[in-house]
């Protein structure tokens, strides 16, 4: 028995370091080569993605209910072309009046932003009523969204150190 | 005659432009190519010390430009091959002493004369590169399989795509060493040109025969057992426009290698 385990263990370590190999240093150059370069021909760095995530879940959360921390965006090459993947994990369509709702909702938003002063800037106004219509669900969601995504994008990035 | 003026270029320093210049340069003359080098380095003047012709050089390409000397006279011939010439840079100077449409004049000058004008080109992507780059249609982009060599010339890759003058680009990777590839420490040429996707025009084997060859100032293609030589040669040839497959840098090359690879199978393996 003893001398069994003590095969396995030795066994195992053989495994363990043969898996551990697999990653070969080559590859991780060729995977962090494809990030940056990504990051060099779009312009777009870490913290612009994660905005543009942001924005797609507020948007998309219109239409749809999905899973918001799950929502991937990346930048991919395909031949000489940069593509941007979008994998959205929908939980469950919403009914029309749900998107009928989240729609006016919308609009008014844009009425009520149009009446505002010229003198603000539009990021500034669009802020504003999102507090003034809290009490509508969609965007209470979306307020949510847009306090917690912060913290999420901050734990990301330390373990991503 | 109108030659063609191809930029040998790479966007990071020390990934052997200047050696790719000299070997492809001498490798097209020893094809019965006539050639003019045009070093832009200002400040930096390398060429001519891999070329051996240091001690040669009365004018540079700044005394061209400032009319000191006629373009003719500042071109100097190489010791062993009257086909190749070399337009040296100027080592008292910085890079603002040339301009873009001065170099594009002299190459369009030279084009009458020669078939290959292959200009060598600063690191950076400033003035020099944009300089090197202003009377070019062809380029060449030389790096390594390092990261930050293939980084930078990906961004050499996208100034030169945006530049209409250059109609077309190849790749050269150079400093490539089957071992460490084998081993999965390096990436591959394959790795690179799938990164970059840009054509491939040649590869190039790590080889210590460039530094005694530097050393003496004699360009590497001159020796014939060199496998960097052999690779250099093949080059040139593909820019001439001929079908050369790509050395296969796995197998030992030689003759004695093959032996010692006969007898190291005999051995079973004894070292």
């Amino acid at each position: 028995m003893i001398l069994a385990n003590l095969y396995n263990k030795v066994l195992g370590f053989f495994r363990q370091t043969e898996k551990e190999a697999e990653e070969s240093s080559k590859d991780t150059a060729c995977n962090r080569l494809r990030v940056v370069l990504m990051q060099d021909r779009t312009n777009l760095t870490p913290e612009l993605m994660e905005r543009m995530r942001k924005e797609l879940v507020e948007l998309l959360s219109k239409y749809v209910e999905m899973d918001k921390e799950a929502l991937e965006l990346n930048l991919e090459q395909d031949g000489d072309q940069v593509a941007l993947m979008l994998s959205i994990p929908v939980i469950r369509a919403k009914d029309e009046e749900e998107i009928k709702a989240a729609l006016e909702a919308e609009d008014k938003e844009e009425k009520t932003s149009e009446e505002e002063s010229d003198e603000k800037s539009e990021n500034e106004t669009e802020e504003e009523n999102l507090d003034d219509d809290e009490d509508l669900d969609e965007d209470t969601e979306a307020e949510e969204n847009l306090e917690d995504e912060p913290e999420n994008s901050d734990k990301e990035k330390e373990t991503g150190k | 005659m109108s030659g063609r003026v191809i930029v040998i270029t790479s966007g990071k320093g020390g990934v052997g432009k200047t050696t790719t210049n000299a070997n492809i340069g001498t490798a097209l003359a020893r094809a019965g190519k006539k050639v003019v080098m045009i070093d832009t380095d200002l400040g930096l003047r390398n060429l001519d010390l891999l070329l051996g012709l240091e001690n040669r050089i009365v004018y540079t390409i700044v005394d061209v430009v400032e009319e000191r000397c006629k373009l003719k006279q500042a071109l100097v011939k190489d010791k062993k091959n009257p086909n190749l010439c070399l337009l040296a840079a100027a080592q008292t100077r910085d890079k603002s002493a040339v301009t873009e449409e001065q170099l594009k004049d002299i190459c369009e000058k030279l084009q009458k004369d020669f078939d290959f004008i292959l200009v060598d080109c600063p690191a950076g992507i400033e003035q020099g590169f944009q300089n090197a780059v202003a009377g070019a249609s062809e380029a060449i982009v030389v790096t390594t399989p390092e990261m930050s060599a293939v980084r930078d010339a990906d961004r050499i890759i996208g100034l030169l795509e945006a530049k209409e003058e250059i109609k077309s680009y190849k790749l050269l990777i150079n400093r490539v060493r089957p071992n460490l590839i084998k081993s999965n420490d390096m990436m591959s040429v394959d790795d690179v040109v799938e990164i970059l996707s840009a054509d491939l025009i040649g590869i190039i084997p790590e080889d210590t025969g460039i530094i005694t060859s530097t050393n003496k100032g004699e360009p590497i293609v001159n020796d014939e057992k060199s496998l960097a030589g052999k690779a250099y040669n093949n080059v040139a040839r593909r820019i001439i426009g001929e079908d050369v497959p790509f050395l296969n840098l796995e197998e030992p090359q030689g003759v004695m290698a093959k032996i010692k690879k006969f007898f190291s199978g005999l051995k079973g393996g004894e070292k």
